[in-house]
């Protein structure tokens, strides 16, 4: 095959490439050919199964949701517990602070009077016995 | 609701070009990019690695590559869009590598889903010839692969093919009939259909 003739067929190949892509009719391409039939021609029904099996193939919208959180999580970061609380609606957000508060007042209540308890139970303990 | 989920009426009009200079600092231009590519992704990356675990794996990884790496971003005129196939690639072309110790065809389940309601015999015949020519691209070098998808799947110009493979249009239109030659060898059913029918229109 001459230089020409090959950048003939390439030509030609293309052509029926991009027509087939466009809906045409495979021998209506090849008979618009300008390359000779027995360069391009050989090529025509490979064209045409190739342009049958590769189809686009779409990803589970499942995935795609689940990926753009994933995105969404690495771009804005996980949001810390400060930034969170802000994010609360007010009733929780007072809700959260009450319990804290609450929380905080029993933690200390039993630093200050919870180690006399034992104390108590062990001197009990100690004058009970007979 | 994240930002990065709400896409902007404003957004989805603006370039590519106008997104990726947003996106350095949006999330939500980025998310743009991310609603306009994701398929295009995935489906190229489903057809380079022949199953769909992989093809999620992967279509994560040149995501979260692409935002890592947007910063660095330098507009040199080519779309985004090559940009964003050249990371699958590299991606495809690693995973390859890891793979290749064991080798993993699992292309039934695309063959099936496309497959048309026609007769059972035509129908098996059809398909199977489908997963053979499937198979035969599967074989062929990375490149070829990676242009024989870009054109019939995503359905681009030699050109535009040229600007993500990083070669000229005339050497895109070289490849692609060297890779037809290379197919129809390794397809000796498709030389005999291509015979007859070559017979068929001299007569």
């Amino acid at each position: 095959m001459t230089s020409s003739s090959k950048i003939q067929t390439q030509a030609t190949l293309d052509a029926v490439a991009s027509g087939l892509q466009a809906g045409g009719d495979l021998d209506e391409l090849m008979g618009r050919a300008e390359s000779p039939a027995s360069d391009a021609g050989e090529f025509a029904g490979l064209i045409q199964a190739l342009q049958s099996a590769l189809r686009p193939v779409e990803p589970r919208p499942e995935f795609v949701e689940s990926l753009r959180t994933e995105l969404a999580d690495l771009i804005e970061g996980q949001p810390g517990l400060i930034k969170r609380a802000r994010q609360m609606p007010l009733r929780i957000s007072l809700a959260a602070a009450l319990a804290l508060v609450a929380g905080c007042l029993l933690f200390f209540m039993r630093r200050l009077f919870g180690s006399d308890a034992p104390q108590e139970i062990q001197e009990e303990a100690v004058a009970t016995p007979l | 609701m994240k930002k990065f989920f709400s896409r902007r009426a404003n957004h989805e009009q603006l370039e590519d070009r106008e997104l990726v200079a947003l996106a350095k600092a949006d999330a939500e231009a980025f998310g743009e990019l991310y609603a306009r590519y994701v398929k295009k992704m995935y489906s190229y990356i489903y057809h380079r690695t022949g199953n769909i675990q992989d093809a999620e794996d992967l279509t994560a990884k040149v995501f979260i590559r692409a935002y890592s790496h947007i910063g660095d971003y330098v507009d040199r005129g080519l779309p985004f869009q090559a940009w964003l196939y050249r990371i699958a690639h590299n991606l495809v072309a690693n995973w390859h590598r890891d793979q290749s110790r064991r080798k993993i065809i699992a292309l039934d389940d695309y063959v099936a889903r496309s497959l048309h309601s026609e007769a059972p015999e035509r129908l098996a015949e059809e398909s199977e010839e489908r997963d053979q020519l499937l198979q035969a691209v599967r074989r062929l070098p990375e490149e070829r692969q990676q242009l024989l998808l870009l054109k019939f799947i995503e359905q681009m110009s030699n050109a535009q093919i040229g600007e993500i493979m990083g070669r000229t249009e005339g050497a895109i239109k070289s490849l692609y009939h060297r890779t037809l030659l290379a197919l129809r060898d390794d397809m000796p059913s498709s030389a005999a259909a291509d015979q007859q029918r070559l017979e068929g229109t001299e007569v």
